[in-house]
């Protein structure tokens, strides 16, 4: 009440003030109430009464129909009052759902962690960034008893909620993989059959799966309609496609999927990516696979973790800082 | 971004002219639309995209499930018009092996 | 209660009378302008529910008093088809859409106590007070 009280002491001087003479200081007071009213979470209509009251008092010899065209424009300000009510208590909704998101992000975030091996003779660097705050990205790594490492990379066609409770199912599909069967074309063919049979029929996921050997040093791996990623030769200083066909996991319950094998040489580098990568959008266009080149090149010499970090500022800045997708980068680098 | 989608039905032969972007904005429009004449039988659906400025991964899913909505009621379904763009999205994705989206020579739209 | 009149509401020329009999009795009991403009718009809004959703129905005004202080109480009540689901029409932002107006959550927030009762078939009835302050 004496919120109340002060305000229409404050309203009472603001109205003569400016009624005596139209100045724009005391039209900046009026400014200056309105910021405190809507602190004070004080409606339109209750601004139009307090206005009456303080006229009739102040100007007695106003004429009749002056206040009953307020009582008019109070009535109509009345739908307005609930708008305004009912938006407070959305914004207190859209609060709660927030920080819901939040800590489901963060469940997210513990259940999806991945490590990266320490494989003799390799260098890994790996950021994945969310668009918004749940993943729809997912890589993640293996070693099996024989010190292979497998390196899985996902993407689910879709952002936000739908697509990182999706990939939480990949997750533990993959974690129930039997131990021996880590062969990349077996792996996405197992995946698949799981896609298949418990998503929704509009919802896809891209996945790339290989298979390190550091024994005799051989990449075998195989695409499920994911983005190509990068095969840096060192010896020629070239980039080339890691071109491998096959189909989306989830559209046809028996697909089989090819596997590739490529022997990785000293100095070597195997660059995996998702689309959120190559997709990003600039004021130019999109970003061309061959930029991404360039901005590997510049980073080169660096450590894999350092060439992901940086590409990824970069593509980052290039978009304003606002992501439209996803964005997930892999570096495997074999050392000389 | 907006999209506007142009349907003219003939006889069991549905041709589609989408124009604008398809995103996760516009794609629900065009599921709405689409997919209750995918579920009609022995259907032949062509969906004309030479009009289509931007299509992400979002759009795909529009079209892989209208695909597969056609193939289970005995239908025909043809996407036309991609750029290389679309086309090479088509490819990496394997969805060129299952889908026609070959066919302009033969009786796609103008 | 000592005072209960009605309204049936049965075409919108109704809803004014709605209205002004519950302007009529919030100005007795004493309510400001204010208070009197979101009674009659609560009003407004059950009635007009009643006129668009079950066709017909009625909205009783009455005057209540309860340890020492006194209220205007609106029952509103028809026999239409009922509402499914009623958390779902007591959502923020569910019925404002559609320019429907303040709906049931409107209504809530311009009264003081506000109780919604209601079957699917067989009708609704809404008790809403107001007392003054």
């Amino acid at each position: 009440m004496e919120i109340r009280e002060n305000m229409e002491e404050r309203y009472r001087e603001a109205l003569s003030t400016y009624l005596k003479d139209q100045t724009e200081q005391a039209l900046y007071s009026g400014q200056k109430i309105s910021r405190k009213t809507i602190e004070d979470k004080i409606s339109p209509e209750e601004i139009i009464s307090l206005h009456k009251s303080i006229l009739m008092e102040i100007c007695p010899d106003t004429t009749d129909k002056v206040f009953h065209s307020l009582d008019f424009l109070l009535e109509v300000m009345m739908g307005y009052g609930i708008a305004y009510r009912e938006l407070q208590s959305l914004r207190h909704q859209q609060q709660e759902l927030k920080s819901e998101i939040e800590i489901a992000a963060n469940v997210q975030h513990t259940l999806l962690d991945t490590d990266i091996p320490d494989v003799d003779g390799l260098e890994i660097g790996a950021i994945s960034v969310p668009a918004k705050q749940m993943n729809g990205d997912y890589y993640h790594f293996v070693q099996d008893e024989n010190e292979c490492m497998g390196i899985g990379i996902a993407d689910v066609i879709g952002k936000g909620i739908p697509a990182a409770l999706c990939m939480s199912m990949i997750k533990y599909a993959m974690d129930s993989l039997p131990e021996h069967r880590h062969a990349p074309s077996s792996v996405l063919e197992n995946l698949n059959r799981v896609v298949e049979h418990n998503v929704d029929p509009s919802m896809f996921i891209t996945m790339f799966y290989g298979l390190y050997n550091p024994h005799n040093h051989v990449f075998s791996y195989a695409s499920a309609g994911h983005e190509p990623g990068f095969y840096y030769e060192a010896a020629t200083g070239e980039f080339k496609d890691m071109d491998a066909k096959g189909l989306l996991l989830g559209v046809e319950k028996k697909t089989k999927y090819k596997q590739y094998e490529k022997s990785v040489e000293p100095g070597d580098m195997i660059i995996l990516l998702s689309d959120g990568v190559t997709e990003c959008r600039t004021d130019e266009g999109f970003i061309e696979r061959e930029t991404l080149i360039e901005y590997i090149q510049k980073n080169i010499h660096l450590k894999a973790q350092e060439i992901v970090n940086n590409i990824y500022k970069q593509l980052e800045k290039l978009q304003h800082f606002q992501l439209r997708d996803d964005f997930t980068l892999i570096l495997i680098k074999r050392n000389v | 971004m907006n999209i506007t989608i142009d349907v003219q039905d003939i006889n069991s032969r549905v041709e589609i002219q989408v124009k604008g972007e398809i995103d996760a904005y516009t794609a629900p429009k065009l599921r709405e639309t689409l997919f209750p004449l995918s579920e009609q039988e022995n259907i032949s659906m062509v969906v004309d995209l030479s009009d289509v400025s931007y299509m992400d991964s979002t759009g795909l899913g529009v079209f892989v499930g209208l695909f597969k909505s056609v193939r289970s009621h005995n239908g025909e379904f043809r996407l036309v018009g991609l750029s290389e763009r679309l086309r090479r999205l088509f490819d990496i994705t394997g969805l060129a092996e299952i889908i026609d989206i070959n066919s302009d020579a033969e009786g796609g739209l103008k | 209660m000592e005072f209960q009149s009605c309204v049936k509401i049965i075409n919108e020329w109704d809803i004014v009378a709605a209205r002004q009999l519950g302007r009529n009795v919030a100005k007795e009991l004493g309510f400001g302008t204010v208070d009197q403009a979101r009674i009659t718009t609560a009003i407004s809004e059950l009635a007009r529910n009643i006129y668009l959703y079950a066709g017909q129905g009625n909205v009783y005004i009455d005057k209540v008093y309860d340890a020492g202080k006194s209220g205007l109480k609106i029952v509103a009540t028809d026999e239409g088809p009922g509402i499914q689901d009623i958390r779902k029409v007591m959502e923020d932002g569910y019925t404002t859409s559609g320019g429907l107006g303040a709906g049931l959550p409107g209504v809530k927030r311009l009264m003081d106590d506000f109780d919604i009762d209601s079957t699917p078939g067989k009708g609704t009835e809404i008790l809403a007070t107001k007392w003054i302050r």
